[in-house]
């Protein structure tokens, strides 16, 4: 599958992916907002039709509470027919790499549902998140959410290294 | 002067109305201010802003050109009228009010970039790059100034699309260390160095792309294109490379499957043509001796599959699936996989003579499943099904396994066989959606609509119906399914209803550009938003726009031929075969419904008086955008004018799909309905450029040609009588319909879609032929080509509704012929094949829970 950076022309087709895969779903207009605010930080996994069946929709939190830049998770689906291609860590490494690249961000976070087993250890175990917080009663239906969080200084090194070098 | 500012207070007092969502009241006290005051600019403006507010653009527009004859230098309305030219791409109006706007404001940045990107839009790129260079050169540079970064870039993006190769090239390198965008500097630079000849340094960026994102096939396109790789050979060697240095990355494994040659002969004829070409090299010559005997293709495959099934991946037939383009690609993948499956059985490994560790029993799981897959792509149902099924004793809680046997069913042509396996798949992870969703899809496709709002309900929020919470989310799949259910069921006004929801998301979604005018230009993300101007002009080319005006226009189009009278409501159902006791049981059944419905109505006027109730309480929910019409099923289905609602789903078509030949086939349905020649000349004439060979057009074109030779006695102008005739005559070669047709069906003698449409028209034409027809139409034989399910649906379907005339026994006999070919499918069972009585017609009626378990357990309740 091919990975790369979300364009416009795409986020119709990312909404159409999200809809048929999870629970939280958003208008249109929500991912033309993260398109245009962070245009480099949400990526897309496409088929040789090109198909999108994976995304992650990614921004930059706007007035964080600890002063410190860091990005957000907003949304990550790979559709369950392409699983197992390692799809997701694929587009959490290029989003994570685009908001130290871009944006110097520090750290990334994202919140995940209590009850969702397989994707709390795909962040966990793959993509090294560690939970920060519980938030009470984070879902619509009432569930409550993990909010965890990854740092980013590893990818920062790199960066750091060639603005030296600049 | 007290007049005046009553007027104005009369204005505002509007304009809180309004934004009350007291549209009425608001347009008299505004319009009633207006008339006190003509010439004041806050009327004029208020005015423009309810306007606005109500979408009506050319409108508000007019308004803010008013206002601002009184007052020409009102930032607030300059910004305003700003906002609705972009919206409505009135870009010379954009540019002049930008520069009013930059007069007056030139300290701002906005002044100056929405000067530029004017021009730019306008595509006259010297002004557009001197206004953004005057704008940079004023600029100071923060670290990680990612505005001026993104600045930089759609400067170079500017030049780019100018043609200024050389002098983007060296914009990117002076301003380097200013630009945090890595990727898209890397990926410009590559380009331009290519389009420069500067191969080896692009290739040297290439690879640092690679470096960050192996899974990335542009970058190995562009290495592609600054190696120039003269033979095949040295094309797998850079693929080779890269696996070489991305051990874990697929993408260089697969990509290389693409193009290495599947057999000798393929990869002689590249040497072949090589050696024409250099006629004097040696090389080409003896290379081709070297591989006769060898085959790169399996050689990649082989070890590419080994991998994958070792590691168990699901959708390694998913990615593979593109090969089968090629028979002989598709033919070795079934050899090698075969020879897995029988070595992995007998002594669990791929190849008896393989000194390796044994495989798990797993691999062997995955094998089968590649093979069910395999030979359901081929069409070779009964092999699909026996590994799916051994597959299955193998492991009967893997999800996939079912979603593929659904899969094979559905081919096959039987849709309920398929739910069942889904709904079997969905029980078995009831939190996972992807699983639903499709369970959902299937259930649409076997058009149990309740079924699937109620299976897409489980993860739909709750307190709403699904239904609707599916359309505020915009859920185009299901909506579109949806429509195309209910036109199956000939339930037109509802496909109606979904495919005008659609439509409205369109709009939607193009209105919501409205905001990131302003937006963009504050956070400088400029290439973005042109990208999302761009998209916006064409968003109707996505295909959910085209599926939905596609049925739209056929219901329409049906719905002329055979408009709905309010006594149809009562008999929808064909009650010619039906004994008194069915006629009982039917008019019993009738009577239950009709109360169940009268009970939901109920409910739902109870819904809605409750929402109008919170509504009131919340009227910010009222100010996006005016209150849309209600879309009322049954008023949609009695259009007075369906021709004209048809030709507003067509003009998008046209405007943005011109390439596809049902665009103008469709455009032909209408037009020839409404009796417009010219248009009809017009689709005829567009579809012929595409594909001359169609069937379908063929079918157009000898109607029309019968048409026009028929109305020429009576009287037609002659400018227009001496242009059809012209015209047709270039498409039908100057001959009669008949003759055409003849010629047509000998030019196609195997074909069974051209056999078909011919067979059509000589019945259309002269019925006294209808044996010939009907024959021609329903022939299959061994070397018929073209056969496919769906097209012999499409012709039972034809010949039972008449286009052949009466013809029952040849519709009986075609069912049986069919039926030997497809033995699953459905539409050609006979209801003693099968357990459940004629399936279609009771999918159609499930009115209560327990038959629809019937369907989806096979068990009697």
């Amino acid at each position: 599958m091919n990975i790369r950076n979300a364009k416009p022309d795409d986020l119709m087709n990312m909404q159409h992916c999200n809809l048929l895969c999870l629970p939280e779903n958003y208008q249109m207009k929500y991912y033309f907002y993260h398109g245009l605010s962070w245009p480099q930080l949400s990526f897309v996994a496409e088929d040789e039709k090109g198909k999108i069946v994976g995304y992650v929709l990614a921004k930059m939190e706007e007035d964080p509470e600890d002063s410190v830049p860091h990005g957000h998770i907003t949304s990550l689906a790979v559709k369950r027919s392409h699983r197992r291609l390692g799809l997701a860590q694929k587009l959490m490494d290029q989003a994570s790499r685009a908001m130290v690249e871009c944006f110097n961000a520090k750290y990334v976070s994202l919140h995940v549902r209590k009850s969702n087993r397989a994707a709390l250890h795909l962040y966990a175990s793959t993509l090294k998140f560690t939970i920060s917080d519980i938030e009470p009663k984070y879902y619509a239906d009432g569930e409550d959410a993990y909010a965890m969080r990854r740092d980013l200084t590893e990818f920062g090194a790199k960066v750091e290294e060639k603005a030296v070098v600049a | 002067m007290w007049r005046c500012c009553y007027a104005e207070t009369q204005s505002m007092k509007g304009l809180i109305l309004n934004c009350l969502g007291r549209k009425e009241e608001a347009y008299e006290h505004v319009k009633r201010g207006l008339r006190n005051d003509l010439r004041s600019h806050v009327c004029w403006h208020v005015y423009g802003l309810l306007q606005r507010s109500d979408r009506k653009y050319d409108e508000a527009i007019k308004c803010y050109r008013n206002a601002l004859k009184w007052d020409r230098d009102n930032l607030q309305i300059l910004r305003d009228l700003s906002l609705l030219q972009i919206q409505m791409r009135d870009l010379e109006g954009y540019r002049d009010t930008r520069y009013q706007l930059l007069v007056l404001r030139p300290a701002q940045r906005a002044s100056w970039i929405g000067y530029a990107m004017a021009y730019h839009l306008l595509k006259d790129y010297d002004m557009a790059l001197k206004v953004l260079e005057e704008y940079r050169k004023t600029q100071t540079v923060k670290p990680f100034d990612y505005e001026h970064s993104e600045m930089l870039l759609y400067q170079n993006m500017v030049m780019r699309e100018a043609g200024m190769t050389e002098e983007a090239l060296k914009h990117l390198d002076n301003y380097d260390a200013q630009l945090v965008d890595r990727i898209t500097v890397k990926e410009v630079k590559a380009k331009l160095l290519v389009e420069l000849g500067r191969t080896e340094e692009a290739t040297k960026i290439y690879w640092e792309l690679l470096d960050r994102n192996p899974a990335n096939w542009e970058s190995y396109h562009g290495l592609e294109d600054s190696i120039k790789p003269a033979t095949p050979e040295e094309r797998l060697e850079i693929y080779t490379l890269a696996a070489e240095k991305y051990p874990q990355a697929l993408v260089p494994k697969r990509l290389s499957l693409n193009f290495t040659a599947a057999t000798p002969e393929e990869r002689l004829e590249i040497y072949t043509l090589a050696a024409e070409k250099y006629p004097q090299a040696l090389v080409p010559k003896r290379l081709s001796l070297n591989f006769t005997a060898d085959d790169v293709f399996r050689e990649h495959l082989d070890k590419f599959l080994r991998r994958m099934l070792h590691k168990g991946v699901p959708p390694l037939f998913v990615i593979l699936r593109p090969l089968y383009k090629d028979h002989e690609k598709a033919k070795i993948i079934e050899d090698v996989i075969n020879g897995y499956a029988e070595s992995l059985k007998e002594c669990e490994l791929f190849d008896k003579n393989d000194d390796a560790e044994k495989e798990s029993p797993t691999t062997l799981l995955w094998t089968y499943y590649f093979l069910a897959q395999h030979y359901d792509v081929i069409g070779q149902t009964k092999q699909a099904l026996e590994y799916i099924n051994v597959a299955l004793e193998h492991t009967l809680t893997l999800i996939e396994l079912f979603v593929v046997k659904a899969r094979i069913y559905k081919h096959a042509g039987n849709i309920h066989e398929a739910v069942r396996c889904l709904d079997e798949a969905q029980s078995l992870d009831t939190a996972d959606r992807y699983i639903n969703s499709k369970c959902a899809k299937y259930m649409l496709r076997a058009n149990m609509v309740k079924e699937a709002e109620e299976m897409c309900a489980k993860f739909t929020r709750e307190g709403v119906s699904a239904m609707e919470n599916l359309n505020e989310m915009q859920c185009m799949w299901f909506q579109t399914e949806c429509a195309t259910a209910y036109h199956r069921m000939g339930k037109y006004g509802e496909a109606l209803k979904k495919c005008q929801e659609i439509e409205r998301h369109f709009s939607e979604i193009i209105e919501d550009q409205f905001d990131f005018h302003t937006y963009c230009m504050r956070k400088m993300t400029l290439r973005a938003y042109v990208g999302l101007l761009r998209l916006e002009d064409v968003l109707r080319q996505h295909p959910f726009y085209y599926k939905a005006a596609r049925l739209a226009i056929q219901i329409y189009t049906h719905l002329y031929d055979h408009p709905i009278t309010d006594s149809d409501d009562t008999q929808q159902a064909d009650q010619e075969n039906l004994s008194e006791s069915e006629l009982k049981k039917l008019r019993n059944k009738r009577r239950k419904k009709a109360k169940q419905e009268a009970l939901r109505l109920e409910k739902q006027r109870q819904e809605e008086s409750r929402r109008e109730a919170q509504k009131a309480k919340n009227p910010d929910a009222e100010l996006d955008g005016p209150k849309e019409e209600e879309l009322v099923p049954d008023k949609l289905a009695k259009t007075e004018d369906p021709l004209g609602e048809a030709v507003k789903f067509l003009k998008p078509l046209q405007l943005l799909a011109p390439d596809r030949i049902e665009t103008h086939l469709l455009a032909y349905e209408i037009y020839s309905r409404k009796g417009k020649l010219l248009l009809m000349l017009q689709s005829v004439k567009r579809s012929y450029a595409i594909d001359k060979t169609h069937p379908q057009l063929h079918l157009c074109l000898a109607k029309f040609l019968h048409t026009v030779m028929t109305k020429q006695e009576e009287t037609l102008p002659e400018p227009v009588s001496s242009v059809l005739k012209k015209e047709l005559e270039m498409m039908s070669g100057g001959m009669s319909p008949l003759s055409l047709n003849t010629a047509f069906i000998a030019r196609y003698p195997r074909s069974l879609p051209h056999q078909f449409a011919g067979g059509r028209v000589m019945y259309f034409l002269d019925p006294s032929l209808q044996d010939q027809a009907v024959d021609m139409a329903t022939k299959i034989d061994n070397d018929t080509e073209g056969v496919t399910l769906n097209l012999c649906i499409d012709i039972l379907e034809s010949l039972r509704r008449g286009d052949f005339g009466k013809c029952d026994t040849v519709a009986c006999d075609f069912k049986e012929r069919c039926h030997e070919l497809y033995p699953y499918a459905l539409a050609f069972s006979t209801p003693i094949d099968n357990n459940t009585p004629d399936l279609k017609a009771k999918a159609n009626n499930i009115d209560n829970a327990d038959s629809a378990n019937i369907l989806l357990n096979g068990t009697e309740p």
